[in-house]
């Protein structure tokens, strides 16, 4: 019986073994990815909408590679943590459509590389998280992926927006801008202005990563600053680098009715500063109107 | 391969010319058309880039990584006065800062403007390539809201092929005849071949190359700068802080100290065949170092000390892994595995790792397989010296 039992063991693992090693090989036979599901390469599986197909091989990019598809253009890719670019070309009767699904880190960078490239004069539409088209090309991004197509041909739009609403139904995944803009002020809010900034923001290192959102009032537009350091003490060297920005450069001073660490700015190519900190946060508003100084306690109490 | 403490190479710098090269203009015989503010009592120097007969400080502004208005309005107080973009740069969104900061400071016939339009993809048919190349650029013209650049380079463009390409150059020659651009240029990456093929073509009046402090000893690419400079070229350079010391490469053993970057910037303006550089700031802090350069290019005690030191020149000539090498390698070794076991063999001391390295390269394509050909064909665009490091190898494997 042992003897017995130990056989039907074996086989029962060698059929195991040979049911895997089939289900590979139809995988690989059928065409479909062999890639683990949410991977680009198995974002572009047939079945593909109006029967387009692939013009030879994809191409992948990593960030030792990408600046070889995008030059200079790709330093800003590796500032959000780009992983991979998946790159291909398709043919949909007389039609012509690449794609172009780059891989970020996190859904904040796949937004943040998305939003600097986007222009709020764009037509924006309601794919993924966000996306806009403009002639010839649709991009939008949905979880970790920002997503650029672009075609050629009479009514490619058509296809265009077919392609993404397929892309963004099989990336699936978070569907919101980073859940900070929510708590913004929402009035005079410059629509499609946010961006989340890796480096730099505003021409200063100190305030890294920031986010920042524009708000119009008449002729005059403010950016709101919200830079998150690690932990209070930072975010007060923060301000006071600020502050000894303005200092140096115009003219700064102590503004405790602002709130915590609060100052006041101006010099004669940033215009006018108001800023304070809360916690870890210092909350910045450039060029602020005559209700700055409110927007600014708005925003600063609408933080976790 | 033992730890063994091998000579540096000594770096020569060119003799420094610069003295004669750039033209100081004193405050009292001020020659910019448009006076700095803020400059009593300085002086900027200055260079013409080549016949196009355009006179601009040595230091201007490459705004690739600036989408920062305050910082374009800044620069020009400073006194910059040429600012480059591309269409390509966040997806047209640069040229769109670059135009609403020029038309708000109304100052477009004070500086000159350059934008870039590639052409990679394009069509082969060079009429259609030439349409194709006309609209980008139209495209660009009204992100910048003007009706025209100074400066219309073909952007990033690598192969000889690309810089004789007919469609470009035919849109390139239209669009100058129709006063969208004053004046044509070239970019590219790989300099030597590219740049070579550009002056027998005779047909820019500018050219846009990489030119910093890891590329001292690649005396041919020096040369042929100097050469496409002597025919009228204009010669602007980039990437002369080796791609940004600020933002360290992960590459890199160490942050580079700060006075590196007005170093680095020194060494390649010391170059007198060079009219301007594009340094790409995005900070008001680093914007001030940079143009501080505009001023003098005489280098302090901790630059020359910096600039002696040859770690920075071998740690930041690093291998990016891309591979493109390898196809002019008629060996067909393995460049990019011998590039990553020198870089852990010399910067970080790890022969165990090096050697480790070398032995996955795959069979014939290893170290033995280099037979250092009189003059090494494989060209890296990241300007590695690749024969150079080769040879550096052998020898320490041979200890």
């Amino acid at each position: 019986m042992k003897i017995k039992s130990s056989i039907h063991a074996r086989l029962a693992l060698i059929v195991i073994l040979l049911a895997c090693a089939h289900a590979q090989s139809s995988r690989l036979r059928n065409g479909n990815s062999i890639h683990a599901p949410g991977q680009p390469a198995s974002f572009l599986r047939d079945p593909l909408p109006d029967k387009a197909v692939a013009q030879g091989a994809a191409a992948v990019y990593t960030p030792d590679s990408l600046y070889q598809y995008i030059d200079g253009g790709a330093d800003i890719y590796l500032l959000y943590d780009f992983k991979k670019l998946l790159h291909q070309d398709f043919k949909s009767g007389a039609l012509d459509l690449t794609a172009d699904i780059y891989e970020m880190s996190n859904p904040e960078d796949a937004f943040g590389i998305y939003a600097s490239e986007r222009s709020a004069n764009y037509k924006f539409i309601a794919i993924g998280a966000e996306g806009y088209r403009d002639q010839g090309i649709l991009n939008f991004f949905a979880d970790r992926y920002y997503v650029k197509l672009s075609g050629s041909g009479a009514n490619v739009d058509a296809l265009l927006d077919r392609f993404a609403r397929m892309l963004s139904a099989r990336i699936g995944g978070a569907r919101t801008l980073p859940p900070v803009f929510a708590r913004l002020p929402r009035d005079h809010r410059v629509l499609h202005s946010e961006q989340y900034v890796k480096k730099d923001p505003l021409g200063h290192r100190f305030l890294a990563p920031a986010y920042v959102v524009s708000y119009g009032e008449g002729k005059t537009e403010s950016k709101l600053v919200v830079s998150i350091a690690s932990d209070p003490q930072g975010a007060k060297s923060r301000a006071d680098q600020l502050a000894r920005h303005f200092k140096l450069s115009g003219k700064s001073s102590p503004a405790p009715e602002l709130g915590e660490n609060g100052m006041r700015g101006e010099n004669s190519f940033e215009g006018r500063v108001i800023a304070r900190t809360r916690g870890s946060y210092v909350i910045a508003l450039f060029n602020p109107t005559g209700n700055g100084a409110e927007m600014l306690k708005s925003a600063a109490q609408s933080l976790p | 391969m033992k730890n063994n403490t091998w000579n540096r190479r000594e770096f020569i710098v060119k003799p420094i010319l610069w003295a004669g090269a750039a033209q100081v203009i004193s405050k009292a015989e001020s020659l910019l058309a448009n006076p700095v503010d803020g400059t009593a009592g300085a002086a900027i120097l200055q260079r013409t880039l080549g016949k196009t007969g355009i006179t601009l400080p040595v230091v201007s502004m490459g705004v690739m990584n600036a989408d920062i208005p305050g910082l374009l309005r800044r620069a020009y107080q400073l006194g910059i006065r040429h600012f480059d973009t591309a269409a390509g740069y966040q997806q047209g969104r640069n040229e769109e800062m670059v135009g609403n900061v020029i038309k708000e400071m109304a100052v477009r016939d004070k500086v000159v403007i350059s934008t870039k339009q590639p052409s990679h993809n394009f069509p082969s048919h060079p009429a259609e390539a030439k349409q194709r190349f006309i609209d980008g650029v139209e495209k660009s013209l009204r992100r910048l809201q003007m009706d025209h650049v100074d400066i219309l380079y073909h952007h990033a463009v690598d192969s000889v092929e690309d810089a004789a390409a007919e469609g470009p150059l035919n849109a390139l020659e239209s669009l100058k005849k129709d006063g969208k651009t004053r004046f044509i240029g070239i970019s590219t990456h790989r300099t030597t071949d590219v740049l070579n093929e550009a002056i027998r073509l005779k047909a820019f009046d500018v050219a846009l190359v990489m030119l910093n402090y890891t590329m001292a000893q690649d005396s041919a690419m020096l040369a042929t700068i100097e050469r496409a400079a002597k025919t009228g070229m204009g010669i602007v350079a980039m990437k002369t802080q080796a791609g940004g010391t600020v933002r360290p490469d992960p590459n890199l053993p160490k942050e580079l100290p700060a006075v590196s970057q007005t170093a680095l910037l020194k060494w390649a303006l010391h170059h007198e065949f060079v009219t301007t550089a594009i340094p790409g700031f995005s900070t008001y802090e680093h914007l001030e170092q940079d143009f501080s350069v505009a001023w003098s290019l005489a280098y302090t005690k901790e630059e020359k000390e910096f600039l002696a030191d040859n770690s920075f020149a071998e740690a930041a000539e690093f291998c990016r892994q891309c591979g493109e090498c390898t196809n002019d390698c008629p060996q067909q070794v393995a460049i990019p595995t011998l590039m990553r076991s020198h870089m852990y063999a010399v910067q970080y001391r790890n022969e165990g790792l090096a050697q480790n390295i070398l032995m996955s390269a795959a069979p014939g394509r290893g170290l033995d397989a280099c037979v250092a050909c009189k003059s090494c064909p494989a060209i890296c665009r990241n300007s590695v010296q690749i024969s150079r490091k080769i040879a550096e190898l052998k020898t320490l494997s041979a200890n």
